[in-house]
């Protein structure tokens, strides 16, 4: 299977403190990938790190076969084409929900804003909100904000999305809801990269867990060998206080 | 009670006051615009300045707007129309209250636009850069319309302050609205000039202390 994307040794020291080790992992085409571990762990900053919010200080990210630039307008180029979700949403609180979408299609993708508006109409219909296009984010419950923020994503036609605890910040009766929209975009075979600490989710929809701790990845593989057959001391301590 | 509302001196007073009204509001606003875009232009290089070589340009833009808010407006003024000339630059008074006013306005509504862009969550920025905007585009799309939103009140005081400050404009021979009131005054020996300055000068700016007021609700500080 050929990647989407390739992390080759990356490492990220914050003043002094190790935050990523070594780390190597690939997402390839259609593939969902669950990052687990502790809170701490580094499962952000992997992520970060993939389109350089962070700065990665070691290693190299791989995108569709070429090094991810360093900056400019072709590392904006390849951010439009990798998706991120945040745990915390992050929508423009000044913009309705079509916005929202619209606003990176028509601005850093150079559509016209008729196109771009459809672009958007589309990804919000895709997450279930084609109803709710002119709905500022204040009036959305966190679910649903989420999922603007998911089809904000989408509306560029990423080749991959990459999702920062996507159902953390959210009340328990809401997390069904983003994470059939995982699901359906699973489905539809969309790369993913998902730091989660839904476990069952994992379970159910990766094809494969990474499990970090302190920065590295210790175990990495098919769900059922990595959270049936845990074979570092600490993925079975992590998983037994589940 | 007469001598203050002397109605021979106040009609005699009257037409030059008229006039100052032009001068005042003239001056007020064309200070007030200058100052309030001095202050975004700087906010915005501010925000936008990234990597080494331009550190220093941030650095400047603080200083100046530490030292044109320590300096009183009078004292700059009267630098500007007293002492500059001996540097060879000959301002008008009005020229001279202009650049006073806008230089200490620009001050204040620079630090008011920085702290309205800092305020703005870190989360905001990652977001749209993100989708591949650009720097300039994320601050122009995404954080400059949620930084101004928290600035509107602020700087609606700071722009009464100035309008207000036009008065100041009367020590250099700016025939403002105080400047007229105080000749008819020194030729009449009445007050009521004074008073009836005083009065356009509420009756100027009460309107746009009650739009501040009404701003404020309109854009709550968070």
């Amino acid at each position: 299977m050929s990647s989407v994307l390739e992390l080759r040794g990356v490492g990220k020291t914050f003043a002094r403190v190790p935050a990523l080790r070594d780390i190597h992992l690939a997402v390839g085409t259609s593939e969902l990938v669950g990052l687990i571990g502790p809170s701490g762990s580094g499962k952000s900053t992997l992520l970060r790190c993939c389109n350089r919010l962070t700065e990665p200080d070691a290693g190299e990210v791989v995108f569709e076969g070429n090094p991810v630039p360093a900056g400019g307008a072709e590392l904006a180029s390849v951010r439009r084409r990798m998706g991120m979700v945040f745990q915390a949403f992050n929508l423009y609180p000044h913009l309705n929900a079509l916005q929202n979408a619209a606003l990176a299609p028509r601005r850093a993708a150079g559509l016209s804003q008729g196109e771009a508006e459809t672009a958007a109409r589309e990804a919000l219909e895709r997450v279930g909100l084609g109803d709710r296009t002119t709905a500022m984010p204040d009036e959305l419950s966190g679910g649903q904000q989420q999922r603007v923020a998911i089809a904000r994503a989408l509306a560029l036609r990423p080749r991959i999305l990459l999702l920062d605890e996507p159902t953390s910040a959210l009340d328990p009766e809401l997390v069904g809801s983003v994470l059939r929209v995982i699901r359906s975009l699973k489905e539809d075979g969309v790369a993913m990269l998902i730091a989660t600490h839904e476990i069952a989710f994992a379970r159910e929809a990766a094809d494969r867990i990474a499990f970090l701790a302190d920065g590295e990845i210790l175990e990495c593989g098919p769900p059922g060998e990595i959270l049936d057959r845990p074979k570092s001391g600490r993925l079975q301590t992590f998983l037994s206080r589940l | 009670m007469r001598i203050f509302f002397d109605p021979e001196v106040l009609a005699a007073a009257w037409p030059g006051i008229r006039s100052g009204i032009d001068v005042t509001l003239g001056l007020a606003l064309s200070s007030i615009a200058a100052g309030v875009a001095l202050g975004l232009v700087l906010a915005t290089v501010r925000a936008l300045i990234r990597g080494a070589p331009l550190r220093p340009v941030g650095g400047l833009i603080a200083a100046y707007a530490d030292v044109f808010r320590a300096m009183p407006p009078l004292v700059l003024l009267v630098v500007l129309y007293f002492a500059a000339p001996f540097a060879g630059v000959e301002l008008s008074g009005f020229m001279a209250a202009f650049v006073a006013l806008g230089l200490v306005l620009g001050a204040s509504a620079e630090e008011i636009f920085w702290a309205g862009i800092t305020s703005v969550n870190r989360g905001q920025w990652e977001a749209a850069l993100s989708t591949g905007l650009s720097r300039g585009e994320a601050f122009r799309r995404v954080v400059l319309p949620q930084a101004v939103r928290l600035t509107i009140p602020p700087l609606t005081n700071r722009a009464i302050a100035t309008g207000k400050n036009t008065a100041l404009a009367s020590v250099v021979a700016v025939p403002e609205v105080l400047n007229q009131a105080a000749s008819v005054q020194a030729q009449t020996a009445s007050p009521a000039p004074l008073l009836l300055a005083a009065g356009v000068y509420v009756a100027l700016f009460l309107p746009l202390v009650r739009a501040g007021r009404w701003l404020e609700t309109r854009f709550p500080t968070r």
